[in-house]
């Protein structure tokens, strides 16, 4: 079985337009930053998160009557997986959970069984935080530095801005997503398991499509680059649907059967599995292009004109 | 043939060992399921005895499979099996309050400490360098210096430097001592495999499995240990008490089914009196204890007749058991004394150089004089079990509690048991921990054996010099929320309050009691900082939803690429699954733990091993579209796949290392199960999968289905 046949699509062209739809993908993502601001987990802000189940029907207004008699005016209540399941979130750090576990028993005709708890203090919040942005910062320098010392620096730089766009692609849905309620997705430590795995396979990826100019650049010397990178993309790109395809299939699954702990996690996979695809095949090579033509001044188009009309003419004499 | 013989072993050989890393998983597994039903029975016993007996009947057959198998099982993170998650943190500002001297604290010093305090509780600075950077600001501009705030006493020519010196010495052995005293706690409330570890300079992170009571927890943690000294009361009266309770338990033994596996109590007994022998043989700890020559019966191992002979060697004269055979007298001494044969007790004459006798609970009259406790470490559940009955507790002398050392015995570790010291100590407390200023783990000048020194403040050198003089030759025992951890023999009147105890079996054991000690000196009480609890429905919940996610993904993916890639699809995804359980089998034996995130990990390998078969069958079909022929075009694809396939995979791992060493906890985790999976994937695609494509091939077959179009083939 197969899916492509030898394919010859134009992935290099029109490199602006992919370029400007990412960039305003982006965009949107800073835009709804702003006026949805980003909601960080429990995990980042420190605070106590309880999460109930009860056995009958019940909605929030009735739990966040029950809480607010023992004291906590703003906690935040709201669904989490399956029916008559809730999250409460208060910010006090004390005994949040006796608090509330006497307030929920004074709702009558319901019992209810605590899932889990959650407290942080806001100094550990802080710090994870910070320590997440560190391991993410030094684990691109790194890769930056192998990329770039087992191809070309410019590649290593074309694999990271590839992975940025996909980091903040893939924040931008998760901010979307969340403000519109569509899911419920915050910015906690699952997430950022996923964004990490997204990082992950966004540079595998960007090199095998790499690694294949590499090996073409070698095969067929003087070839306009243009070209070149557009066979490679095309040469892998079976390979590429193929991946992913199996990828995705898993999140999905994991997406409909893992339950409420993994929802967040598979779903920001999804996304950040199938912009780390389009990044490798539409960013990644042509930032290379574009640095090629606009940094190390190389005329890579007018080679690739010609290169097309040869192809056109030849298409139009058979 | 050959070559294909060493592509069948290599293949075997790793599904053997991928088999048998994870087989201890299943076990364990197995084992647990086997454990919740007699818990289940132990639960509606009727009595807390039968309960005991039950799980005991349990421990006796699977305990030390169950042992083994969880040794070297792949561990469930506290996400996916439910459990409390703790982070504790040392108050060193408390800490530097604490170390001042009282005398000298005035309202600069308090304003300092606050605004430290207040600084503490959101940045991750160093506590101490936010200290001195408000004690210069504030302090010193009115003319004060650390000099005026703290005086150690002993320590000559102090200066700042030194003061801080000290502040952080005594930060690291605050940490130390809040771990020992934890660990403790944690142990006693019967925690099953606790993680705890430092973190840092002044964190402890704690991983409890199926905790569920946390107020209960929360307050254990974060209680100040209790450091006291008692005096050492193992006479007469507290022997007297435990013949009193034999007799009661056998006189009431129509409630309570005591022994109900002669053999195996007359295996412990046996076990019992090859202590008495190495005790025999061991050298002096105490002056209680001279270095006796062999015990005259030093058959008593072998020979349960001991009880009788001993019964007759002890002053007493009535044997109740004269006459009998010998098995039978040990069957019945032991139906006789349902409580007292759960330990061995000793006898050291006062008369001096006089040797150490077991002692039998033969008759009801004891000599006067010091008797010494041991008790294995498995009687300990029903030995408390006892004593906490209500009944036997009014018992109890009134002045008395039993308390147990906080370590086994060093020289029986070495023989793999772990024995006890138990004592009775006087209740009261002749002194507490809080008169200590300083103790020291070092060695004894004279002979070089570890030993620790202390010293006390004013107020306590004098009681302490009371004391220790109205209680020459006795024992006072260091206890620390009520277990023992030294109990030394008072030498002389100790004036002036600096003492040395001596006799430690080696310097980690003077060590610990330096830790102990400081539990007096060092007021570091540890704050909560973080707390996650799991409740056990969820856990459960979340991996049955894992469990049945995962594996309908993998199979999935099994069938597309079966349909994709034909037969060469279904090696890739045995070559994949073979990945997988390598994985699992690989963190078990590296001790890991999988977490969420570690399954996020197993996905990304999943993806990237598929990839990674992907790459090379595809380069495989283009190969072969060429025209190569099979065996060649077998040989291309790999070797050309092979650059992609390092380095995508190079570059990940380096990720993996990076976020391995920067992150924090769940980080970690799934940074460890990535790294992995990367070794495994590089091996399983480019190894495995290689050599069944060949064994498959090795008869000359012309074709091998990689889902190519037939056409290509047939050329």
């Amino acid at each position: 079985m197969q899916f492509f046949e030898k394919t010859n699509i134009d992935f290099v062209t029109r490199r602006n337009a992919w370029v400007i739809f990412s960039v305003s993908i982006i965009l949107v993502g800073f835009l709804t930053a702003f006026i949805f601001p980003p909601k960080f987990g429990i995990d980042y802000t420190g605070g106590s998160e309880i999460a109930v189940a009860f056995k009958n029907n019940i909605n929030t207004d009735q739990i966040r009557n029950a809480v607010n008699k023992v004291g906590y005016k703003n906690s935040e209540i709201k669904s989490f997986g399956e029916t008559n399941q809730f999250l409460i979130r208060v910010q006090d750090l004390g005994d949040a959970q006796s608090k509330i576990q006497t307030a929920l028993q004074g709702i009558s005709n319901n019992t209810f069984t605590i899932l889990k708890v959650d407290k942080i203090g806001a100094k550990i919040g802080s710090e994870l935080r910070f320590q997440a942005f560190i391991a993410v910062l030094l684990a691109i320098i790194a890769m930056l530095i192998y990329i770039g010392f087992r191809f070309e620096f410019t590649f290593g730089l074309g694999a990271i801005i590839a992975l940025v766009h996909d980091v903040f692609v893939v924040i931008t849905f998760v901010l979307v997503f969340n403000a519109l309620g569509i899911m419920d997705l915050e910015i906690n430590q699952q997430i950022l398991a996923a964004v990490l795995t997204v990082v992950g396979y966004s540079v595998n990826d960007t090199v095998i499509i790499f690694d294949r100019i590499r090996e073409n650049q070698d095969l067929h010397k003087g070839m306009n680059f243009l070209k070149l990178a557009n066979l490679s993309i095309n040469e892998t790109l079976s390979r590429t649907i193929n991946t992913v395809a199996t990828v995705v299939i898993t999140l999905v699954v994991l997406l409909a059967f893992g339950g409420p702990v993994l929802e967040g996690f598979a779903f920001t996979m999804l996304i950040g599995i199938l912009t780390g695809t389009y990044s490798s095949v539409f960013i990644a090579t042509n930032f290379v292009i574009w640095y090629q033509e606009k940094v190390q001044k190389i005329d890579l188009e007018s080679g690739w004109k010609a290169e097309k009309e040869k192809s056109a003419k030849a298409i139009k004499t058979a | 043939m050959k070559k294909v013989l060493g592509k069948i072993i290599l293949v075997g050989v790793t599904v053997i060992a991928a088999i048998a890393m994870l087989y201890p998983t299943f076990r364990a597994y197995n084992l647990e399921s086997i454990q919740k039903g007699y818990l289940q029975r132990a639960k509606s016993a009727k009595s807390p005895a039968d309960s005991l007996a039950i799980m005991e009947s349990f421990k006796k057959q699977y305990g030390e499979a169950l042992l083994k198998a969880k040794n070297s099982q792949l561990k469930l993170g506290l996400d996916l099996r439910g459990g409390m998650y703790v982070t504790l943190e040392v108050d060193v500002a408390k800490l530097i309050e604490e170390t001042a001297s009282k005398e000298q604290i005035d309202e600069t010093f308090e304003q300092v400490i606050a605004k430290t305090k207040e600084e503490a509780k959101n940045t991750d600075q160093d506590v101490i360098d936010i200290f001195l950077k408000n004690f210069n600001a504030i302090a010193r501009p009115k003319g004060k210096s650390l000099i005026s705030y703290f005086d150690f006493g002993n320590v000559r020519d102090l200066s700042d430097d030194k003061i801080i010196d000290k502040l952080r010495e005594d930060q690291k052995q605050a940490i130390d001592q809040a771990l020992e005293v934890l660990r403790q706690r944690i142990d006693q409330y019967g925690v099953a495999e606790p993680n705890i570890q430092k973190q840092g300079t002044n964190r402890i992170l704690m991983e409890l499995p199926g905790v569920s009571n946390v107020t209960e927890m929360r307050s254990l943690l974060q209680t100040t240990a209790r450091l006291e000294f008692k005096l050492v009361k193992n006479n007469k009266q507290i022997v007297e008490f435990f013949a009193r309770i034999d007799k009661f338990l056998h006189d009431r033994k129509a409630g309570i089914p005591e022994t109900n596996n002669v053999q195996d109590t007359t295996k412990a007994t046996v076990q019992n009196a090859d202590i008495a022998k190495s005790e025999n043989k061991k050298t002096a700890e105490t002056k209680l204890e001279k270095k006796t020559e062999k015990l005259e019966k030093d058959s008593i191992a072998k020979d349960s007749t001991v009880l009788v002979k001993d019964s007759t060697k002890t002053k007493d004269s009535t044997d109740p058991y004269a006459g009998l055979p010998k098995e039978e007298a040990a069957r019945k001494y032991l139906e006789d004394h349902p409580f007292t044969r759960l330990f061995t007790t000793y006898y050291a004459p006062q008369q001096k150089n006089a040797k150490i006798v077991p002692i039998y609970y033969t008759s009801s009259q004891f000599p006067e004089g010091e008797y010494m406790f041991k008790i294995l470490e498995d009687s300990i559940p029903k030995f408390n079990e006892i004593l906490n009955r209500p009944e036997i507790k009014a018992m109890m002398p009134a002045d008395l509690q039993i308390a147990i050392d906080a370590k086994p015995d060093q020289r029986f570790l070495k023989q793999n048991v772990k024995v006890f010291d138990f004592y009775s100590l006087k209740k009261e407390p002749e002194l507490t921990g809080d008169v200590i200023t300083d103790a020291l783990a070092t060695y004894d000048p004279t002979n070089n054996a570890p030993m620790v020194t202390m010293a006390m403040n004013s107020d306590g050198a004098e009681r302490w010099a009371k004391i220790t003089g109205a209680n020459l030759q006795k024992r006072i025992a260091i206890v620390l929320d009520d277990r023992v951890y030294s109990a030394p023999v008072v030498q002389s009147k100790i004036s002036g309050g600096n003492s040395q105890i001596t006799g430690m079996a080696n310097a980690e054991e003077a060590r610990l009691l330096e830790i102990v000690l400081k539990a007096g000196a060092l007021k570091a009480p540890v704050q909560i900082i973080e707390e996650r609890i799991v409740g056990p429905s969820l856990g459960e919940d979340s991996i049955r939803n894992g469990v049945t996610a995962s594996i309908i993904a993998a199979l999935a993916v099994v069938l597309f690429m079966f349909i994709y890639y034909s037969v060469g699809g279904l090696v890739a995804d045995f070559a994949v699954i073979l990945n997988i359980v390598l994985m699992l089998g690989i963190l078990a034996s590296l001790g890991g733990t999988l977490s969420l995130p570690g399954i996020a990990g197993i996905i990304l390998t999943l993806g990237m091993a598929v990839d990674a078969n992907v790459l090379i069958y595809e380069r495989i079909r283009e190969e072969l579209k060429k025209g190569r022929s099979l065996k060649s075009a077998i040989d291309e694809g790999f070797s050309k796949a092979l650059s992609a396939i390092m380095d995508s995979n190079i570059t990940t791992f380096i990720t993996g290392l990076i976020l391995y060493y920067f992150g924090s906890g769940p980080i970690q985790g799934f940074a460890l199960t990535l790294m992995i999976g990367i070794i495994m994937t590089l091996f399983t695609a480019i190894l495995i999968s290689r050599s069944i494509i060949e064994m498959i091939i090795s008869n000359g077959a012309s074709h091998f289905g990689f889902g190519q179009k037939k056409l290509d083939t047939i050329k």
